[in-house]
């Protein structure tokens, strides 16, 4: 009866490790959704999200939409100029300065670039930032994420959490007109 | 028949119905234009090319059409020329409307390899020489883009046989372009390669179009080279006045966030030059900011236009009007209703929105008969014959919408021309559930006049293009015999 114990025992915590690594591993954790803060413009809202500082390393919150018919169908997301334009860091503020040249970055189907940010918000403080624009086709998901780390950190959490399943899933399905 | 069965049959005759309803919207091969106070003149086919602007000159003792094409299809990238027997990519076609119950198609001349909005020739400007200050007397030049890298001026005193005179290159985007034939600057919509944004302006002295001199680079701070921050919205054309009104009327945004923005045209051509935020601002009158749900694909300047409503009153009588036209860019109805807007910017430091139009949905189900439904493009011909009294409208499937605009603040409907589709028309699709589902429908695309009082259409979907004239009431309005 002990040896079952132990065995069930072992498995569970095999199978807790290996959920929980997976959890990990897709970029989930740490991660919630919250209301889209932003008022009503031309697009139509999308998903925000907030991670914890325990998780990200520092606060970051992600903004990301479709903007479905936006993009050369066959060029795609040409230069750094196309992310400054689209990926709605204006949302976030109208003053933004690039940091660096941007990069490519593929996640799912999509390609694009992405590229960060230092953002100065309207009570003077300053936020670091990532800009995503990706492509299919001819429509954009573009994201924008804000954080008080730094640019590359709150990069790499966001594209991280971007290249989770779900947000995959999420993201083909928002382009699929779904 | 107990009652359970009786409601499945009910059911089942409802969603008949409305099933049958929503077929008889969709257009078929064979079946009749749709029209109400205008009429077939003529047809050509452009050779199955997506057509986008139109441009008629009357040239000697001939009137011909100069017809800029988007690129190709995915399933036709280059179609076959048969004057040629060759597959061209899209470019400009050339067609003598002389006499409209039978265009000649003369030419066609290749744009830029590649499909949709990436190839083709889409635009068309027409000056003649002897009215250009330094153009050779004998030619006429066509001003055109070459999809998204150059403008090119050809010599097509032969239309038959057009000569290139000269080209500006190095560019990653063009489109509507405006060209004054008295004076010869051009407002080029040009993507210079170090904006920050797709389309700005160049401005040109193209009075010798052989010997192209550049003015300047316009744009809206934000855009130019070396500027941070948000990138305000795009160009899409501009419309002067010439040095007589001295105002040039630019139109920014397609679909979204858009803005007409007034400009004093002589500070622009003689102003500072060097693209700082304080010098673009310098020619700058004032800014009409529109809802982020529309764009300004044109924004087509009337001034001075007596209301009759305000003849009596001590001041006021006489208003400046812009109309600013929306482009639609989704298929079925996929995005807010893009349409045609009045603007009084008599007073024009505080321009201001007076009056709307768009075609009801409800009056031909549009929204389901496949492609964009919403306005694209007005004529901008100022001849006298329709100036400041109609306007027509290219709203895709909705066809061509002829409009009494004798009192702006209440535009009216006096006509209207949908084509037929044919076997040359090209399918418009839509996602759904991660499947394209496809419809064909026409697409009218632009729309020209002249000054006999013909009106030109063209189709995005590859329909061609179909010369029409008013009848009826909408005759009566243009004052046509």
């Amino acid at each position: 009866m002990r040896k079952w114990l132990l065995a069930a025992l072992a498995i569970s915590v095999c199978t807790l490790c290996a959920a929980a690594y997976q959890h990990a591993r897709s970029g989930n954790a740490g991660w919630r959704e919250i209301a889209w803060p932003f008022p009503r413009d031309g697009w139509p809202a999308g998903r925000a999200f907030h991670c914890d500082a325990g998780a990200c390393g520092g606060e970051v919150e992600l903004y990301v939409r479709p903007k479905i018919g936006f993009c050369n169908c066959d060029s795609g997301v040409a230069d750094d100029d196309e992310v400054d334009r689209v990926a709605d860091l204006d949302l976030i503020s109208e003053r933004f300065v690039a940091l660096d040249v941007g990069q490519p970055i593929r996640i799912g189907e999509m390609a694009g670039r992405s590229r960060n940010y230092g953002l100065q918000m309207p009570d003077g403080s300053r936020h670091a930032a990532a800009g995503f624009a990706l492509s299919r086709r001819c429509d954009l998901m573009v994201a924008a994420a804000q954080g008080n780390g730094t640019a590359s950190a709150v990069e790499r959490a966001a594209s991280d959490f971007l290249a989770s399943g779900d947000m995959t899933r999420w993201m083909a399905s928002a382009l699929d007109g779904s | 028949m107990n009652r359970s069965v009786r409601l499945a049959a009910f059911l089942l005759m409802s969603l008949a119905a409305c099933g049958g309803s929503a077929d008889a919207q969709q257009q078929v091969i064979g079946a009749p234009p749709e029209s109400s106070n205008m009429r077939l003149v003529g047809y050509n086919d452009l050779q199955a090319r997506s057509a986008y602007q139109p441009t008629i000159h009357h040239q000697g003792d001939r009137w011909i059409a100069y017809i800029g094409h988007h690129g190709g299809t995915d399933d036709i990238p280059d179609p076959v020329n048969p004057q040629t027997g060759k597959a061209e990519p899209n470019g400009t076609s050339i067609v003598d409307v002389t006499d409209p119950r039978q265009p000649k198609y003369l030419r066609h001349i290749p744009g830029q390899e590649g499909k949709y909005e990436s190839g083709g020739a889409q635009m068309v400007r027409i000056c003649d020489g002897k009215a250009l200050p330094k153009g050779d007397p004998g030619a006429v030049y066509m001003l055109r883009t070459f999809g998204s890298e150059a403008h090119e001026i050809w010599n097509v005193a032969d239309p038959a046989n057009p000569v290139l005179v000269t080209r500006i290159g190095g560019l990653k985007d063009t489109h509507k372009s405006w060209w004054e034939c008295d004076t010869g600057i051009a407002f080029l919509v040009s993507g210079a390669p170090d904006w920050r944004t797709r389309r700005m302006t160049q401005v040109y002295d193209l009075s010798d179009p052989a010997h192209p001199v550049k003015i300047r680079d316009f744009g809206l701070p934000g855009q130019e080279p070396g500027s941070s921050g948000a990138v305000p919205t795009e160009l899409h054309g501009p419309i002067s006045t010439g040095p007589q009104g001295n105002r040039v009327y630019f139109g920014y945004g397609t679909d979204k966030g858009g803005l007409l923005q007034i400009v004093d045209r002589d500070k622009l051509i003689n102003g500072p030059k060097e693209p700082t935020p304080e010098n673009l601002r310098f020619p700058e009158i004032s800014r009409l900011p529109m809802s982020a749900f529309n764009g300004a694909h044109t924004t087509f300047p009337m001034p001075k236009m007596p209301i009759a409503e305000f003849a009596h009153d001590k001041d006021g009588q006489v208003r400046d009007i812009v109309m600013i036209v929306d482009e639609a860019i989704h298929n079925e109805c996929g995005e807010p209703r893009q349409m045609v807007w009045f603007a009084d910017v008599t007073v024009e430091n505080r321009p201001m929105m007076i009056s709307s139009y768009t075609v009801p949905e409800a009056s031909g189900a549009f929204c389901q008969r496949g492609g964009r439904f919403g306005s694209h493009s007005a004529n901008e011909s100022m001849a006298p014959v329709f100036y400041r009294k109609m306007a027509f409208i290219a709203f895709f499937n909705a066809g061509v919408r002829a409009l009494d605009i004798r009192d702006p603040y209440h535009p009216t409907e006096v006509g209207y021309f949908i084509p037929s589709i044919t076997a040359a028309t090209d399918r418009r699709c839509v996602p759904v559930e991660g499947k394209q589902r496809c419809k064909v429908a026409i697409q009218t695309n632009n729309v020209e006049t002249d000054e006999r009082g013909y009106i030109y259409i063209v189709d995005r979907a590859n329909t061609g293009l179909h010369i029409l004239e008013l009848t009826g009431a909408a005759r009566a309005v243009a004052g046509l015999p």
